[in-house]
């Protein structure tokens, strides 16, 4: 609504800032507000004294119950005036303040009386308010009048009908409902807002429906929608449809491709950039699809308009990601944005230009970046730093430059985040660039010399703690480790302690002299940091004797705990002090649910100090213990991989179950983990009845049921087979679960006594082979091809037939070997005839192998492919192959 | 009402415009609404929905603007009726005379209401509605029934009506009207 009482003074920039609200008083304008009450009412003043209260309210003042309840009877009084720029405060003071439910209800009668009123502006304001307070009785009341509204030929009254709705949406979905047939009226308004908040409105009441979804998009699509806001939204649900029918259409044109297509050509600005985002985002976008994309994009990286190019160097940024070379095409006009005046567009652009970059630019940006990194805000430090990350792991021969600049923008003022962001970057290249470890353990070491934050302190000294000892002079960091025991607060001073027996308990040269600086730890304030001392003291033996420290010991002191936290706390949160000792044996160590764990698996961003050493052996890590601690699957072996959670079930039905592979030398376990949806419902005894028909080389081994599975709590259940050592068998099987349901009674939650058998048809799950290849990152492939040497090299030539790009087929295959692709050759340049991909990955048996495929593609779009395998082992090589040809 | 009068009256109306503001109140399905459209333009309608808050009407009789809160009669509304009769001129409350089972109620919360420090000395109007059925009380049962001549620190009167067939609405005009002059 517009503010009639601020006087704009556009001409004196030096007022902008002057507020006419400046310096008021919450009680003085709760005193002025007694003008409400007043026999004569003064409607400009009553105007202003609300526009104070909401500034107030605004400002983030509160008013208590008392002063809020004086004020909105006292605003009620004011629908005796009739000027209706009081009135419009007042719908707007009604709505701020909405006090409790039985008190608001009050102005219910002066509302229904505005929405039928005369006046447009009464009406529609009357029906956004009326709507904000109304409850289920009373929208059955008013439904009528709502359902008018909306194909209301005043814009402004069906706007606001339209967007009460959406909100009423929350709340009274099967009313809302009913409105359909008017909604698909306004969605053909001439006025362009009617029809971007009846398309809105539209499709929320239609989301759950895919099909519904399709169709709203396809008869859309083809008609006119006029306004570019509802354009945009159209265009948005059209990806959506294209997200959701992409397992349907592999072959073939992409539907609605053309749409996006055309509106590219549209003549609204944000049309033309949604449609240009929209293909960028599309899932496996083919080179063909995204040219035109990028050209607008690029036109717009020259546009006057600052909020223009922002747009389109931000969406070039995230295109550069999966497609660098697409975005090649724009790095001159990029370029020229670096020294843009506005910074946020000249880190986004320098930052793309890092990932599209060869080589030979990296030292040119770094020059260029070094010069503005004062300039910019944190939040932009931190994506300048992801980028420098990501760069250095793609050019790990440029490490010493970029180390160095890690090393000075952390010397520099920064907040947490930044610095927690640079220190992550710096431990991920420690890790991953053998040769960059101990400079950068010298950078961390100088960093907490120095360190504010205590979170960054206690896990830099964490990290030392495992990688310094195996460094080639272990000895240099003690000093920066015992300077914390003297300077830090008591927290980091525990960790020191406990870094400086890591060293002494590994290195066994140091051990007299950590064990000295352990003595005198003895003697700190802090309990802490004594009780640490004093345990590793004892246990590493610092009563003089220099020994070997044992396994066992150091299992004890610095081997992670083999049971779930959680359980733990709970454990002990149970235990009562008695005569009886607190058993860690009796926690139990089954994981009641594990998104944390699968989330990270997903997840493919490399995590920094905060997650155990990397990623994705955590998760092996957390799938062995539980595996290892069901007694019926601990004589398996060593788990070789696990594979990443299938879906068995479609989103939203009554069960959902998804399953995990795990490979072991000799048998495959599947774990299915289910959840049930249906509130009354329990399920017991779960289990997965497997038909192994199709999987000639499995043989069932055993199987754990799930006893109960109560509503939306996920449990999971265990199914083993037996098969060849080390062959890579494959085969599919068709699921069924099967359970004993029992009613729930939801008020009292409780379950009746008797049961029905029932079974669930689950979708079918295919062991291939790529399940039993790791994947595995080499940073220079070279060396390493070099390296494994030509004795069990086997080379062939296959033909993979008509394939719609070259692109295609080299991630088909990629996704057929299940390896990890090296130096970022999964991407391919756009338009290229040839292509070479090298893939790493460790086959079943702990057998590392290496792949380099050579991919063409002729005028007939036949694509050849020369496939060449290195490894350790003759039948591997050759097993690489056979997946290949029978794949 | 000839030309001139009209003339006169309006020309009477600029110099000695009055205002007044009365809040009327009752239980639910006593007639409230109904008596606001018979004052306000004569009409009466037997179908009404019940009143969910209040309606704000103005009314303008001769020289006086009568501003009139009618207030929701039901339970969840009772609380706030309060709010709406401070500083009123007068509070008119209105009871169905041929409700009988109603009568207790409708004295308990009048008695409730007027024991409010805030509405001290305000006027009180009774109207006993519904004279047209055949049940009704008469004003005399009526005024012992709602206790009427307990109420001592304020000036009460008691008129029986009938909003359907627009008795005695005149005398409630003019009952008004005077009240609004003697408060200025």
């Amino acid at each position: 609504m517009a503010q009639p009482l601020v006087k704009k003074d556009d001409d004196r920039d030096d007022e902008a800032e002057y507020s006419p609200f400046l310096g008021i008083e919450k009680g003085a304008v709760l005193q002025e507000a007694r003008v409400f009450n007043d026999p004569q009412l003064d409607a400009r003043r009553c105007s202003q004294v609300i526009t104070k209260l909401l500034y107030l309210l605004n400002q983030g003042e509160t008013f208590t119950k008392v002063e809020a309840t004086e004020v909105f009877f006292a605003v009620t009084k004011l629908f005796q005036s009739r000027d209706i720029g009081l009135r419009r405060m007042v719908y707007l003071m009604i709505k701020e303040l909405s006090p409790s439910a039985d008190e608001v209800i009050i102005v219910t009668s002066s509302l229904m009386k505005d929405m039928n009123s005369k006046t447009d502006m009464y009406r529609a304001n009357a029906i956004r308010v009326l709507c904000r307070i109304t409850d289920g009785t009373l929208l059955t009341q008013i439904e009528r009048y709502l359902k008018q509204a909306i194909v209301d030929k005043n814009p402004v009254v069906a706007s606001a009908a339209l967007v009460s709705g959406i909100h009423l949406l929350q709340t009274n979905p099967e009313i809302v409902k009913r409105w359909s047939n008017e909604v698909q009226e306004a969605v053909q308004s001439r006025a362009a807002l009617v029809q971007f908040h009846a398309l809105a409105l539209l499709h929320q009441i239609r989301q759950n429906d895919r099909l519904a979804v399709s169709k709203l998009v396809t008869s859309l699509t083809r008609g006119t929608v006029r306004s570019p806001l509802a354009q945009c939204l159209l265009i948005r649900y059209t990806s959506q449809v294209i997200r959701e029918s992409a397992g349907s259409t592999q072959a073939g044109d992409r539907p609605f491709y053309d749409y996006l297509e055309g509106c590219l050509r549209h003549k609204a600005e944000m049309v033309i950039f949604e449609a240009a985002r929209a293909i960028t985002e599309l899932h496996g976008v083919t080179n063909r699809e995204l040219t035109p994309a990028i050209t607008v994009l690029q036109l717009f990286l020259s546009s006057s308009k600052p909020v223009l190019r922002f747009a389109a160097v931000r969406t070039l940024n995230k295109v550069a990601m999966t497609h660098p070379m697409a975005v090649t095409n724009c790095n001159i006009d990029m370029e020229s944005l670096i020294s843009d005046q506005n910074r946020s567009i000249a880190t986004l652009a320098i930052t793309t230009l890092l990932k599209t970059g060869n080589e030979s630019s990296v030292d040119r940006l770094m020059k260029q970046i070094t010069n503005f990194m004062s300039d910019i805000a944190d939040e932009f430090k931190i994506v300048v730093v992801e980028a420098i990350r990501s760069l250095c792991l793609k050019f790990p021969l440029k490490y010493r430059a970029l180390m160095n600049f890690l090393s000075n923008i952390l010397r520099e003022e920064g907040g947490f985040e930044y610095k927690k962001a640079i220190v992550d970057s710096i431990v991920i290249l420690i890790r991953d660039i053998p040769e960059a470890k101990e400079s950068g353990l010298l950078h961390l070491c100088e960093f907490i010399e120095d360190c504010e934050f205590t979170y960054l302190s206690t896990q830099i000294l964490h990290f030392l703690g495992i990688e310094g000892p195996r460094t080639s002079d272990p000895s240099k960091y003690i000093r920066y480790i015992y300077n914390r025991v003297h300077l830090e607060n008591a927290t980091v001073r525990a960790s020191a302690v406990s870094t400086l027996a890591k060293f002494g308990a590994m290195v066994d040269s140091l051990k007299p002299r950590v064990f000295i600086l352990l003595r005198r730890c003895l003697f700190d304030s802090d309990d802490e940091v004594r009780d640490r001392a004093t345990l590793y003291l004892n246990t590493l033996g610092g009563d003089g004797s220099v020994v070997e420290t044992d396994q066992g010991v150091k299992d004890f002191l610095f081997g992670s705990l083999d049971v779930p936290l959680v359980n733990l706390e709970t454990s002990l949160k149970t235990y009562e002090a008695s005569e009886e000792p607190f058993d860690i044996n009796f926690v139990p160590k089954e994981v009641k649910s594990q998104p944390l764990a699968e989330k990270k698996a997903q997840s493919k961003k490399p995590t920094g100090l905060g997650a155990p050493p990397s990623g994705p052996a955590s998760t092996v890590d957390a799938y062995e213990r539980l595996l290892s601690s069901i007694p019926e699957f601990s004589n398996f072996g060593k788990l070789f991989k696990s594979s990443a959670a299938v879906e068995l079930t479609e989103a939203e039905t009554e069960y959902a179950v998804n399953v995990v592979k795990h490979i072991f030398d000799r048998h495959v376990v599947f774990q299915y983990n289910c959840t049930n949806t249906i509130p009354e419902q329990l399920l017991e005894n779960v289990i997965v009845a497997v038909d192994a028909s199709e999987a000639e080389d499995f043989i069932e081994a055993g199987s754990k049921p799930l006893r109960s599975l109560p509503y939306d709590t996920p449990g999971q259940t265990f199914l083993a087979f037996e098969k060849p050592e080390g062959v890579p068998a494959v085969g599919k099987f068709s699921n069924t679960l099967r359970f004993i349901v029992k009613e729930v009674d939801p008020t009292t939650g409780e379950a009746e006594e008797d049961g029905v058998e029932d079974e669930y048809q689950l979708e079918d799950l295919e062991v291939v082979a790529a399940d039993y290849i790791l994947k595995e990152q080499v940073f220079n492939f070279r060396n390493a091809w070099e390296n494994m040497g030509p004795d069990f090299e086997r080379v062939d030539e296959y033909g993979l037939g008509q394939r719609e790009s070259l692109n295609e087929a080299v991630t088909a295959v990629i996704n057929l070997l299940g390896m990890q692709p090296c130096e970022g050759t999964e991407v391919i340049a756009s338009n290229s005839r040839s292509h070479t991909c090298l893939l790493s990955g460790v086959y079943i048996g702990n057998v590392k192998v290496l792949v380099r495929l050579s991919f063409g593609i002729d005028s007939s779009k036949e694509v050849a492919m020369k496939l060449a395998v290195r490894s350790e082992d003759g039948t591997v090589s050759d097993a690489i192959h056979e997946i290949v040809a029978s794949g | 009402m000839g030309l001139w009068e009209a003339f006169l009256n309006w020309l009477r109306s600029l110099f000695f415009k009055q205002e007044m503001e009365l809040s009327l109140i009752g239980l639910q399905n006593a007639g409230k609404t109904s008596l606001v459209n018979v004052i306000a333009t004569g009409g009466y309608s037997e179908d009404m929905i019940p009143t969910v808050g209040f309606n704000m009407r103005k009314v303008t009789k001769g020289n006086v603007t009568i501003k009139l809160w009618d207030l929701g009669g039901q339970p969840r509304f009772r609380s706030m009726w309060e709010r709406y009769c401070r500083a009123v001129s007068s509070i008119v409350y209105v009871v169905d005379a041929a409700d009988y089972d109603n009568l207790s109620v409708s004295r308990r919360e009048l008695h409730d209401l007027l024991s409010k420090p805030s509405l001290n000395g305000i006027p009180l109007l009774v109207l006993g509605n519904k004279i047209d059925k055949k049940e009704a009380l008469s004003k005399e049962d009526l005024t012992e029934q709602m206790e009427l001549k307990s109420i001592t620190d304020r000036e009460v009167c008691c008129f029986m009506i009938s909003c359907k067939n627009s008795t005695n609405i005149d005398t409630v005009i003019d009952w008004l009207v005077k009240h609004s002059k003697t408060k200025n």
